[in-house]
């Protein structure tokens, strides 16, 4: 296929190039889906083809995890997988790894979107990637016994392991190096995550984060699980990102399944993931100026925050929009008289949103902390695979609602708005912008649903195969991978959020940076951590 | 069929807006078991008057949850429900504090911070459990790596139910926890 210029759309420039340039070791090739294509490839040069699709052929690495074959094959089999962005289009590269030798080139050695996916793997698969930059455990913490892989099989978890954290990590050493130690309890309320600042004076020289505090092992237990338990574990990965989480599991499930959802539910959801994205960004809002101690603004986006919590629970039963969404559609249909109230509720919020952004932006002492402060390189973007609002306040033209739509979004209008200056500034700004964008969605919707049924039987689920759920969170691309067993239960499950490509983005971003801007910094990014964690 | 709720309005910050109010007319999906954030939120002030001396201070310990939790309770202490006008307050260490409002369903790596901090806290101390997972470890009570709740730590002196509970529904435990205790308080002649 071609595209109007005459050339090649990215999927077939980089499949024809894969078969230039790595010709012998393209084991085989397998189109899964309308969008999906398999390519097995060596584990010994999965590192270099990785390399070789980010680098030059435009391909984004969406995720990264290994699954526990040694009962059928004999083996671990990786899977990489690269979205190919603007097309719809995901290249996924397998290879397999020996039982007896768990080991591979790193593809982080090479490709430092790779980094946390692969200190994962190796802490919850015990798949060893040969030549990590850093490879500490990441969720594991120091007690967790050496054989210990909650991703294989065979792990039965024993009651009298040591869970007491230890930390190792790189030491800054010198005259007046400070560390500044925070967490894992923090003093306000919020999630536990431990960070080492190393300082010297005032400016910052270095961020290590440790993260796994709020490690539940939900993919291990969701093994075994009907797709509704799956839906209730989903639902409660993450509370801030509920909602998106959902959204992405069932989109692997329907896919698997073969079925579209009726346009009614599609809309629905449309409209259900925009009210979460506001509540989210308002919420981020809230946080970056109570980080400079604007009260004012921090309260009244708080406020803002309630009332659209609020208007979820009137119309959705949650506020956290809990139960909504399932496989084959969505659990409750919004009437007439609803949706012109919501659309009330929100002209309302859109005042009040524009009204803080004016009012924090005329105050010179917020404008002063927010220009300049902690920026993000686009080339950090890109080379870390960061997506969602912080990438595109850095540059980055990437959102999953565009690219690589789902639900409705092809047959709505809206903007992908980006920002250059990739500071505080234009994170705030874009949020701030994108809560627009995300009424507007929602103003589009209202009155023209589609008719027709909001919900539609799966039908009978086919065994044994795989699907991939992809959506754009607040924070960016959250993708869910789900593979069925024989009896139609849960075999496989890999839960990738976005939180997880922006930690290491946020430890790029803060060296350099006065002390009492790190936390200024870190709510810009507002991270999840019991995403990251599971 | 048609169920609308007197909602309170309350003023908004710069905007001068009300929260949310609701046209007659409108479904309204969510069930309203608790009284207005207002009438709940006096009765609370008597209650920490008269039991603490007008200022109950709690320290938050997450302890695995999924952040649901947090922001309800960040929800409690934002302008719409304000609850330090009633005189309860999170403060940022457990030496400060005469509570701990823990959430999550105590996961093994939180276990001996949740453990640090209880030690840190002046007794008497209440121990609250916020949200299902702390109350008995929730839907992932079958975890390797979770306790099954609060409970199995510390001792627990209120649960509150609820992925999340409702901001007004915590209030609402609260008021009936520090009735409780009047009552246990009276109980040992105190």
């Amino acid at each position: 296929m071609t595209l109007d210029s005459g050339e090649l759309f990215p999927l077939d420039r980089a499949l024809r190039g894969l078969r230039e340039r790595f010709g012998d070791s393209v084991l085989d090739t397998d189109r899964v889906s309308l969008r999906e294509q398999v390519v097995v490839v060596p584990a010994a040069r999965l590192a270099e083809i990785v390399e070789a699709v980010t680098r030059e052929w435009d391909g984004t690495l969406l995720t990264m995890f290994g699954l526990d074959e040694r009962a059928s094959a004999g083996r671990f089999r990786l899977h990489a997988m690269c979205s190919f962005a603007p097309q719809d289009a995901v290249l996924t590269f397998v290879a397999s790894v020996p039982e007896q030798t768990p080991r591979y080139p790193s593809v982080a050695a090479r490709v430092p979107a790779a980094l946390w996916l692969e200190r994962e793997m190796s802490d919850l698969l015990g798949v060893t990637p040969d030549g990590h930059p850093d490879p500490r455990p990441l969720i594991a913490h120091a007690g967790w016994p050496r054989h210990a892989h909650p991703q294989r099989r065979d792990f039965v978890a024993s009651e009298d392991w040591s869970w007491a954290p230890r930390f190792e990590g790189p030491q800054v050493e010198g005259d007046g190096v400070f560390e500044i130690l925070v967490g894992p309890i923090h003093s306000g309320v919020l999630e536990p995550a431990h960070l080492r600042l190393s300082s010297t004076g005032e400016s910052v020289l270095q961020m290590d984060t440790r993260l796994g505090w709020s490690h539940r092992g939900l993919e291990p237990l969701a093994v075994g699980a009907t797709i509704t338990r799956g839906v209730e574990l989903a639902e409660r990965i993450c509370g801030t990102c509920s909602f998106h989480h959902t959204l992405a599991y069932c989109g692997a499930i329907e896919e698997l399944a073969g079925i579209q959802v009726p346009p009614r539910a599609r809309a629905i959801r449309v409209l259900l993931a925009e009210l979460e994205r506001i509540v989210d960004h308002v919420g981020d809002l809230a946080g970056i100026l109570e980080s400079v101690a604007w009260m004012v603004g921090s309260a009244e986006c708080l406020r803002i925050k309630e009332c659209v919590q609020q208007t979820n629970d009137v119309l959705f039963g949650h506020r956290f929009l809990r139960g909504s969404c399932v496989p084959g559609g969505v659990t409750r249909d919004l009437e007439d008289t609803q949706q012109v109230w919501l659309r009330g509720v929100l002209a309302d919020v859109r005042a009040d949103v524009e009204h803080v952004r004016r009012m924090a932006l005329g105050d010179p002492s917020v404008v002063d902390r927010f220009t300049g402060t902690g920026v993000l390189s686009l080339e950090a973007v890109l080379d870390l695979g960061a997506t969602g609002a912080v990438a595109r306040a850095s540059g980055r033209d990437l959102d999953m609602r565009r690219h690589h739509p789902y639900a409705l979004y092809r047959e709505l209008d809206f903007g992908v708005i980006t920002k250059s200056a990739g500071d505080v500034m234009a994170r705030f700004e874009l949020r701030a912008d994108e809560i627009i964008e995300s009424i507007n969605l929602i103003d589009q919707l209202v009155h023209r649903l589609p008719g027709g049924p909001w919900a539609q039987h799966l039908g009978e689920l086919p065994a044994g195969r795989w699907g991939f759920g992809l959506v754009e969170s607040a924070r960016g691309a959250l993708s869910h991978w789900l593979h069925l067993g024989p009896d139609g239960r849960i075999a496989d499950w890999r839960v990738r959020s976005a939180s997880h490509a922006l930690w290491p983005a946020l430890a790029q971003c803060v060296p350099g940076s006065i002390v009492p801007d790190v936390p200024l910094i870190r709510s810009s990014f507002n991270l999840c951590h019991a995403c990251c964690d599971k | 069929m048609w169920e609308v709720l007197q909602r309170p309005i309350q003023r908004g910050v710069l905007a001068g807006r009300a929260s949310v109010s609701l046209p007659t007319g409108v479904a309204v999906a969510a069930s309203d078991a608790a009284a207005a954030p207002e009438i709940m939120g006096e009765a609370l002030r008597v209650e920490v008057h008269r039991l603490y001396r007008g200022s109950l201070k709690l320290r938050h310990v997450p302890a695995g949850s999924c952040n649901g939790c947090e922001s309800e309770l960040q929800a409690l202490f934002s302008p719409f429900h304000d609850l330090q006008r009633y005189g309860v307050d999170i403060v940022a260490s457990p030496r400060h504090a005469d509570g701990l409002l823990v959430t999550g369903p105590v996961t093994r790596h939180l276990e001996e911070a949740l453990r640090l901090t209880d030690e840190a806290t002046p007794r008497p101390r209440l121990v609250i459990a916020v949200g299902d997972c702390a109350c008995d470890g929730g839907f992932c009570r079958d975890s390797f790596a979770v306790n099954r709740g609060v409970s199995a730590v510390l001792p627990v002196d209120v649960r509150i139910p609820g992925c999340p509970p409702r901001p007004r529904e915590i209030i609402d435990a609260l008021l009936m926890a520090l009735g409780r205790l009047s009552v246990r308080r009276g109980a040992l002649g105190e």
